[in-house]
């Protein structure tokens, strides 16, 4: 592993997220305007001097118990980091799996069935959901992507595209496996710098940016 | 034994169609099908275009005085081209096109069809793979296995054999020799299998799919690269 190449490459990187979210516009994201404001907070208190703010998380070893929703707590993992949930029994993967790619082009479906599972997101990065990972990898890489290359961002359902990415940056927080953090590299270079989403919840593409963020900073 | 080379276009498949041709017992074939419908019509003025321009056309225009070439007008999907393929009965196919093969297709030939993948299996599968295995400090390589319905998930790997790409100075120009090993591989692949009781090294799955690359970690491979760190 070329560590210090990558090292500083995702150094680079991570400062220019910091001047894309700095350059975003709180009140274009109408309710969720004040949570962009506290990430921009998070990714400049984080230039000075706080390394603490953006740390890793650890990869789950129980499946966590959720006290709040999915989006709920990707906002609280995205501003403050992981914190210590009681375990809970793991829900079978297989059945979610095979629903999961029965409704795979069925975009409000696959968000419904993401968030619903993953109430506390951190759970996407449980290591019995290594097939989840995979396919929703695969998806973002294959499908969505060319779908994108070919139209534009318009072509996809917001939502279900930015929740996906979220789940991937969550993993990218945990895992020493490059792909994750590359997808989001890719997905950095793909979307216009001055998206702004038109969707229900267009404040995920900033949870995605700080989650990214924590992702770049355990590697640089 | 009875080969079929599976391309898209004479000049892909000239070279490999003249090194396999000098291995004892190999009669050859080339079967040239469209990518997909869209392509049948224009695909037989696409190819002459091709041949007058490519480099290494005197390479070509033997292969096609030799009357090895079969010109399927549907891809290689199709029924009808299935069955043709069928009455070949030919033994190995070689990929060398764009299609993925649906299963009707790859039981044409009775022993499977053969591609030469420039990454190292089981561990480095998909797309990219040379890229991600200089950024990882892996070697970089060539593997040649029967492929399957899925992305380099086929089980028997032929053979895996490491590339020297250090006196390359671009990612592309390491790429590019990567790809011109095909015939060779292809050759010694087909050399493998002639012997009684080859053994095939198992795509276990236990290594990962890639994907394209982004431009960042593009740039930390091409470094890699230049400063020799492989």
């Amino acid at each position: 592993m070329n560590r210090e190449l990558i090292s500083k490459a995702v150094g680079r990187r991570l400062n220019e997220l910091r001047e894309r979210v700095n350059g975003l516009d709180p009140e274009r994201f109408g309710e969720g305007g004040f949570f962009v404001t506290s990430v921009k907070e998070v990714l400049r208190d984080q230039a000075a001097d706080a390394p603490s703010r953006l740390s890793p998380f650890s990869q789950n070893q129980n499946w966590g118990a959720s006290d709040t929703d999915c989006l709920t707590s990707l906002r609280v993992l995205s501003l403050h980091g992981q914190k210590t949930m009681p375990s809970a029994p793991h829900p079978p993967t297989e059945q979610f799996l095979k629903k999961l790619k029965a409704n795979i082009t069925a975009r409000q479906t696959v968000f419904d069935l993401l968030a619903d599972r993953y109430a506390w997101p951190l759970n996407f990065s449980f290591h019995a959901e290594d097939e989840v990972r995979e396919t929703l990898l695969m998806r973002l890489m294959t499908t969505d992507r060319a779908r994108i290359e070919t139209n534009s961002v318009a072509a996809v359902h917001t939502d279900d595209l930015l929740l996906k990415l979220n789940l991937i940056a969550v993993h990218a927080c945990a895992t020493t496996d490059l792909r994750f953090l590359d997808a989001l590299n890719y997905y950095y270079e793909l979307l216009p710098a001055t998206l702004y989403p038109e969707s229900q919840n267009a404040w995920l593409l900033v949870s995605c940016f700080a989650l990214y963020a924590r992702a770049l900073n355990s590697w640089s | 034994m009875r080969i079929g080379i599976l391309a898209n276009s004479l000049p892909a498949a000239a070279n490999i169609y003249h090194e396999i041709k000098s291995v004892p017992g190999a009669e050859v074939f080339v079967l040239l099908s469209p990518v997909d419908e869209r392509s049948s019509w224009s695909g037989l003025m696409l190819q002459l275009a091709r041949v007058a321009v490519k480099p290494g056309r005197a390479k070509t225009l033997k292969l096609i005085s030799q009357r090895a070439v079969t010109r399927f007008s549907r891809p290689l999907h199709d029924r009808e081209t299935i069955s043709r393929v069928k009455e070949m009965k030919l033994d190995i196919g070689l990929h060398k096109s764009g299609n993925i093969y649906h299963r009707e297709t790859i039981e044409c030939f009775r022993l499977g069809i053969l591609n030469a993948h420039i990454g190292l299996l089981p561990k480095y599968r998909g797309r990219s793979v040379m890229e991600w295995s200089l950024l990882q400090g892996d070697p970089v390589g060539i593997s040649v296995f029967f492929v399957d319905e899925g992305i380099d998930t086929g089980r028997s790997i032929v053979l895996s054999e490491t590339v020297d790409v250090s006196h390359c100075k671009t990612i592309a120009e390491a790429k590019q020799h990567l790809f011109d090993q095909d015939a060779r591989v292809y050759r010694r692949a087909i050399e493998q299998l002639a012997k009684p009781n080859t053994k095939f090294q198992i795509n276990d799955g236990s290594g990962h799919r890639y994907y394209v690359m982004s431009k960042l970690f593009q740039d930390v491979a091409q470094q890699c690269l230049s400063i020799g760190n492989i």
